[in-house]
């Protein structure tokens, strides 16, 4: 049951991702994503930290809450270094620096990443998955996962959907994770016709 | 000296020497316990304000209300008088303004929390490096009772 669950999961990271990548795709002129194949863990709490590694690395992060019909948390996180490619990319912008026009062109590409991914599930639903304004920062690797944890107050475990994806040609890596509430999975489960998991 | 990295929930503890870390706190807070005659420090790494029902089998460590308890105890265990005990806070940091309000985020409710119950017990903060919109690393060192913390483009402090 576990796996079957599991497994479905992958599936929509999959579905979910695909979208998300390819409208960064056609926000960076065409240049193709590969994904990796996603990962659909439920983690006990005490692993939970340790699942998004280097903890004490700079990374950008961006995270939603998920409202509507499924609850959860969403959030996109990526090495600084692929950020920076990102904001030279999309802005010209090749100072080496978070700014705060980087930081807000970082915010969109999230909104919009995030937005599809979810639109894409929603759609395949028929769920309402609404996402809140993003929310970006650049810190330490294990603080931002840390406190999207605690913003999805994580209780004894946490689902945990991680899709990885990069770009040919230039140094862009990133992930995409989706904490649904677990009251909620149930809903979609239901709605694709499956039987309760 | 021996370094041990203290989770989030954990609560982690040294008699005499050794150094206490933790790393990547951001809405959570990192606090450290110290009798200074005994040389016992305790640390925790605290999660959320206060424990739930849906959460039973939590480890102490995780949530403010069960966990400061239990590293008195833990400081007691190892030698420490309470009276002697002194705190020194770090992390509760609201690394996403826009979502929530520095007032309401989960970090000031750890650190309010954290605060409270220390009070409750008679313990005093005599240092603290909290909230904010950054993450931090926080090290403890129990020779000495030395606490510093660092961030990312900050200088490192003690507290």
């Amino acid at each position: 049951m576990r796996d079957t669950k599991l497994d479905f999961l992958k599936e929509l990271a999959n579905i979910g991702t695909g979208h998300a990548t390819t409208a960064l795709s056609q926000m960076l002129s065409g240049r193709l994503f590969q994904l990796v194949v996603p990962d659909a863990q439920m983690l006990p709490f005490d692993k939970a930290a340790d699942y998004v590694g280097g903890s004490e690395q700079v990374i950008v992060g961006i995270f939603v809450v998920v409202s509507g019909d499924v609850r959860g948390h969403m959030a996109f996180l990526l090495p600084l270094d692929s950020a920076l490619v990102l904001v030279r990319l999309l802005t010209g912008d090749d100072s080496g620096e978070v700014h705060e026009l980087a930081r807000s062109a970082l915010q969109e590409l999230g909104n919009i990443m995030i937005t599809s991914y979810l639109n894409a599930l929603a759609k395949m639903t028929d769920l309402l998955m609404a996402p809140s304004v993003p929310g970006v920062a650049v810190d330490m690797a294990g603080a931002v996962w840390q406190s999207v944890l605690a913003g999805a107050e994580v209780a004894n475990e946490v689902t945990v959907i991680r899709t990885e994806f990069f770009a040919d040609g230039e140094s862009i890596e990133g992930h995409i994770l989706f904490l649904p509430d677990d009251d909620d999975f149930g809903k979609i489960a239901h709605s694709l016709g499956l039987e309760e998991m | 000296m021996t370094e041990v990295f203290v989770n989030m929930g954990q609560i982690s503890s040294f008699k005499t020497q050794g150094i206490l870390t933790t790393v990547g706190l951001g809405s959570c807070v990192g606090v450290a316990l110290y009798d200074d005659l005994a040389k016992v420090g305790v640390m925790g790494h605290i999660f959320l304000p206060q424990s739930r029902e849906k959460d039973a089998g939590a480890p102490p460590g995780k949530y403010a209300d069960t966990g400061i308890p239990a590293m008195i105890d833990e400081a007691i265990r190892l030698g420490a008088r309470k009276s002697r005990l002194k705190a020194k806070l770090a992390g509760g940091a609201n690394l996403f303004p826009n979502l929530s309000a520095n007032s309401t985020s989960i970090g000031m409710k750890n650190i309010k929390a954290v605060t409270g119950h220390l009070e409750e017990h008679g313990i005093a903060i005599i240092g603290k490096d909290v909230a904010g919109g950054h993450g931090r690393k926080m090290r403890f060192f129990v020779d000495t009772g030395v606490v510093t913390v660092t961030a990312i483009g900050k200088e490192a402090m003690e507290i």
